[in-house]
């Protein structure tokens, strides 16, 4: 065969076993995907409750966020987590009828940190502007024991006022409390 | 005959004359009459100013929108926010919702910047713009006053309620509730987004 013809399948074949190597590598990367299964990790049992507490969002002392925020963060959570209907009650911080509830679990907003952005900048310069908010979700008992802790971030990154990044917050501990209940 | 004629061609004419003369006896009447009853619907109105937001009672505000936080009252909803003896109200064409005085636990004012052209079709409308326009129309934006409400229910249960206001009317409502004796915190500045500042 004349070397010149040789060279195109060379190449050929020395990109095909590249190829098939690389795969193979991803693939034993993933557990579970490729022949030799490894054992999945422990799936989290699912937490069970009847009913559950917002408490009051209150930032720590070194970190301000605007009032309107935090109460647009908590309506709208409490307006979710309603809409996800894997509770019977959803009782807000204060209400005297949840100390009547037999399995009740209190979440926890602590605002870790907070980004103002600008709706003006979103909508003329697009990649500037982020409104965001990092809040540490925490599922706890009654008697303050942690059932579940989970850092969630809400944005804003293109369109809409500030305050829709509470909405996206709200929206992502929905789906928190989805498939953790 | 000639005579006979003349007579005849005088009484027309002067019945014809009669006939306008009536005619516009009548029209004048008519105009009067009309005017009369101008006047007398008009009247009443006369001493009333005309109902324009400025000229409406202080406590009273409309085209406020309630963002969020009121109980019967579908989030977004545009209304009147009123300051009464017991409270506030905020009302709609259809729900009201009422927060009274001694629940309120604090009540904060601010301000911030709206995009005069917004939502969801005026985000459309932006996007259709040719070269990229819709950002020069996002550039215009007026201000806004914003009112947080935090109260408790019936129950104890901790509510928050947001109104946007027409800017500057927000510390004269605010100021209406804590001489109503609602509760008041001591406030820290909070980083506003980067159009809110002045």
């Amino acid at each position: 065969m004349n070397p010149l013809s040789r060279a195109p399948l060379l190449f050929i074949f020395s990109f095909a076993l590249g190829t098939t190597l690389l795969m193979g590598a991803f693939l034993d990367a993933q557990p579970g995907v490729a022949g030799n299964p490894e054992p999945a990790p422990p799936q989290t049992q699912k937490l069970t409750a009847s009913a559950i507490q917002l408490e009051r969002i209150l930032p720590p002392e070194d970190l301000l966020i605007p009032e309107d925020t935090r109460v647009s963060m908590y309506e709208n959570v409490i307006l979710q987590l309603t809409k996800t209907k894997k509770f019977q009650h959803v009782y807000r911080s204060g209400d005297r009828t949840a100390a009547d509830a037999p399995d009740l679990v209190v979440l926890h907003l602590i605002p870790e940190a907070f980004k103002p952005g600008s709706q003006k900048e979103r909508e003329v310069i697009t990649v500037a502007g982020t409104t965001s908010i990092k809040v540490k979700v925490q599922f706890t008992s009654r008697e303050d024991k942690v059932l579940l802790e989970k850092d969630v971030v809400g944005k804003v990154r293109f369109y809409g006022e500030n305050l829709r990044a509470t909405y996206d917050l709200a929206k992502k501990v929905a789906a928190l409390v989805n498939e953790s209940f | 005959m000639r005579i006979r004629s003349v007579q005849t061609i005088l009484g027309v004419s002067s019945t014809q004359g009669e006939l306008v003369r009536q005619s516009l006896r009548l029209a004048r009447l008519l105009v009067i009459c009309v005017g009369l009853a101008f006047t007398a619907i008009a009247a009443p109105s006369f001493g009333q100013q005309p109902a324009t937001a400025q000229n409406l009672p202080s406590s009273m505000i409309p085209n406020v929108k309630c963002v969020i936080g009121l109980e019967n009252i579908k989030p977004g909803t545009t209304g009147t926010l009123t300051s009464l003896p017991t409270g506030l109200e905020f009302a709609t064409g259809k729900r009201k919702a009422t927060v009274i005085t001694s629940s309120i636990l604090d009540v904060f004012t601010g301000q911030e910047s709206r995009q005069d052209v917004s939502g969801m079709g005026g985000t459309l409308v932006e996007a259709a713009i040719p070269y990229g326009g819709g950002r020069f129309v996002s550039l215009f934006s007026h201000k806004v006053d914003v009112l947080d409400v935090e109260y408790v229910d019936s129950d104890g249960g901790f509510h928050g309620a947001i109104f946007v206001l027409p800017a500057g009317k927000a510390t004269a409502f605010k100021n209406q509730l804590v001489a109503q004796g609602a509760k008041v915190s001591r406030h820290v500045e909070a980083p506003q987004p980067k159009d809110q500042k002045p």
